[in-house]
């Protein structure tokens, strides 16, 4: 059993060759004690927060890190439980049938093997079914926004996310079994009100908390401009400003303490916001004692920064300098 | 080197453990488990058997399922901590400040779940088992699962919250009433499959009508006056009736009225939009649904006979339209003695707004109807 250290040097020399690749994060260290504890015991790590605080970033910090594979399964209002096992064609088998009947053996190599009588031929595994199936180690399964699916949805799920991890492809009536039980990150926003209790009362329950130390911000910045340096040629015309990221920290923290506004900017608003800074627009990188000057009613790019009309308007009400 | 590993630490995991639950946190004999295992054996490559705060933490995380849970944990935590130096018998070393730097992890091969997790001799100490009788884990659920109703709001009335906003969802959904109808558009991929194989070849698709939920419920809300500090909660109830019922909208109507229902009701919750009684009326049929939530004089204990007559003049032309109706009333059983609900529940069937009621009341409103009483 591997655990997570949320230092991205620590990745195996071999890894799964679908594991993401360098995912720069900065995991606080309650966050990297509350994954370890989901890997230990087995159970989901639930995570809330904040929109924008990287609750969704972190499944692919954990899986790069520990080499695995991942596999990110956005859930919509419609998604049922079996979508994230397995895919069934029927209708396609069904054309196939009528197809086989006139091509007769006319199949030319390359194509899509038509054979309706082999059922394994519509049978598509989906994210959880993926994970289930690896031999060689287990996978991140990461369920995004869980609480946009039905009511029933996290019920049914229960079942599958605890041993003996085990589900039946009904129309072949194979079981599968999970070699390695995956490890599993869930995010939710709260959107129709709590999840079931049975479904809480199993999993590690996580909220991520904003960065809101400025020396925090500092090393985001600093991890998240490395991982996207570009070409040595271009280096020189996108470096990032030491002292633009101090004072665009400043005031990004002045935004959020700000009173009253109904959806704060979070890290992901941070970054957009201090690379448009560095590298948008023709007087990038932007000037330095315009930016300290600004009142925040005129801070440069502020539609990165206030995603509400309510906030908008307050922002331009604001006088502080 | 000495951890709180061992009969302290166990006794302390136990002690937090029933001390939360008796605070209200759902937690069953599997989360035990977890907690003990944290300080097993098999998790010495973590943290958590090291320190008494980084145990605090994996517990945290483990048996709080919300923020404003975590907010409670730690207070609970320090009451078992102190409850469990007041008993002489045991000591819990706390070896964190001689050795602030953990050793640098040893990453086991083995999973700690191919040895059980709570060590044999676990019963040491004070004695868990009889504490463990009354820790049946919560029966799986067989319709809404019970779900804490989380109050983020502020307020002297934040605690008023009977039923969480999911659990209303939930209860709405079971009001259906299902027809197929319209043009035949859905593929019925079983029958043409069948049909396939019957003839030996394949002549069309076989398309079936689509199934409608032709469930129509006319809410009924008592808006200002007593139930005014409740306001945040029916409108609630009317925002999931609305959206979250899986009703088409047109079939689910709100309206509101002061009191009782009088000749005049509204279609806002503010009142301003009247309309006639006979006109809403008018608009429902046999199969509608009607509910009304109403504290009916139980809040401030009112028996007022021209009140009560309003109501039951208001009853009987309902009951000249559709037989599928409830009230549902925010203030609990106890309350209504004395007051005009008690003389209101014996012409309508009358349930408590809690999760039990609501599921009631819904029962009630789709034909599953409970012997009525007659005045």
């Amino acid at each position: 059993m591997k655990f997570f250290t949320g230092n991205p040097a620590n990745r195996p020399a071999e890894v799964h060759p679908d594991a993401p690749q360098g995912e720069p994060y900065l995991a606080a260290e309650d966050l990297v004690m509350a994954v370890n504890l989901a890997i230990f015991l087995q159970r989901p790590l639930l995570l809330e927060g904040e929109a924008g605080c990287g609750k969704t970033r972190l499944a692919a910090a954990v899986a790069c890190e520990l080499g695995y594979p991942l596999y990110r399964w956005n859930i919509r209002s419609k998604t049922r439980y079996q979508e994230g096992l397995y895919e069934y064609d029927a209708l396609l088998r069904l054309h196939d049938v009528n197809l086989g009947q006139k091509l007769a053996d006319q199949q030319r190599d390359g194509e899509r093997p038509i054979d309706p009588g082999n059922v394994e031929n519509y049978l598509a595994l989906k994210e959880l079914g993926k994970a289930f199936t690896l031999r060689d180690c287990p996978a991140v399964v990461l369920i995004d926004e869980i609480d946009k699916a039905d009511l029933d949805f996290p019920n049914d799920l229960l079942t599958l996310l605890e041993a003996p991890y085990e589900f039946r492809i009904r129309e072949t009536d194979t079981p599968i079994r999970a070699h390695h039980p995956p490890i599993v990150i869930i995010t939710s926003n709260k959107e129709k009100g709590n999840l079931p209790a049975p479904f809480l009362r199993r999993c590690v329950y996580h909220y991520v908390e904003f960065p809101d130390q400025p020396e925090q911000l500092k090393r985001i910045a600093e991890i998240h401009f490395q991982a996207q340096a570009p070409s040595p040629a271009q280096e020189g015309a996108t470096a990032l400003p030491e002292e633009l990221v101090d004072v665009a920290i400043d005031r990004f923290l002045e935004v959020r303490n700000q009173k009253g506004l109904a959806k704060l900017p979070g890290t992901s608003e941070f970054l957009d916001w201090l690379r448009v800074l560095a590298q948008f627009g023709n007087q990038a990188p932007y000037p330095l004692e315009t930016l300290r000057k600004a009142t925040i009613a005129n801070l440069p790019y502020r539609e990165l920064l206030f995603k509400l009309r309510g906030d908008w308007r307050q922002s331009e009400l604001s006088t502080s300098p | 080197m000495t951890t709180i590993e061992g009969v302290g630490g166990e006794t302390l995991v136990l002690e937090a453990f029933l001390r939360l639950r008796r605070r209200g946190f759902n937690l069953g004999i599997d989360e035990y488990l977890a907690g003990l295992s944290l300080i097993s054996a098999g998790a010495a490559p973590l943290p958590y058997g090291q320190s008494l705060a980084t145990l605090q933490q994996g517990l945290k995380m483990l048996w709080c399922t919300s923020r404003s849970e975590q907010g409670q944990f730690d207070g609970i935590w320090e009451q078992a901590l102190s409850a469990i130096a007041a008993s002489p018998q045991v000591t819990i070393e706390d070896i964190a400040p001689q050795n602030p730097t953990p050793p640098p992890p040893v990453w086991p091969e083995q999973s700690p779940w191919s040895s059980p997790p709570v060590s044999a001799d676990s019963t040491q100490g004070r004695d868990p088992q009889p504490a463990l009788g009354d820790l049946t884990p919560a029966p799986q659920p067989v319709r809404a699962p019970f779900t804490p109703a989380e109050v983020d709001h502020s307020g002297d009335l934040q605690h008023y919250w009977p039923v969480s906003r999911r659990s209303m969802s939930y209860s709405w959904r079971y009001l259906r009433r299902i027809v197929p109808a319209g043009v035949p558009e859905v593929l019925d991929i079983a029958a043409t499959v069948r049909q396939t194989a019957e003839q030996g070849f394949y002549l069309q698709p076989i398309f079936t009508q689509r199934d409608y939920n032709r469930a129509e419920l006319l809410l009924l809300i008592d808006q200002k006056g007593s139930m005014m500090p409740l306001h945040p909660f029916t409108r609630e109830v009317a925002d999931t009736a609305r959206y979250e019922s899986g009703l088409p909208p047109e079939q689910v109507t709100v309206g509101y009225f002061q009191n009782v229902p009088g000749e005049f009701l509204y279609r806002d919750s503010f009142l301003t939009e009247p309309i006639e009684r006979q006109t809403l009326l008018g608009r429902c049929n046999a199969n509608t649904s009607v509910l009304i939530v109403s504290d009916a004089g139980a809040a401030r204990g009112y028996r007022q006979l021209d009140r009560i007559r309003t109501t039951i003049d208001f009853l009987s032309e309902l009951r000249r339209i559709t037989q599928l109706y409830a009230w549902l009333n925010p203030l609990p059983v106890d309350r209504w003695s004395g007051s005009s609900a008690e003389m209101i529940a014996r012409l309508i069937p009358m349930f408590q707004m809690d999760q039990e009621g609501l599921n009631r009341a819904v029962d009630v409103v789709r034909g599953l109807g409970l012997p009525r009483l007659r005045p």
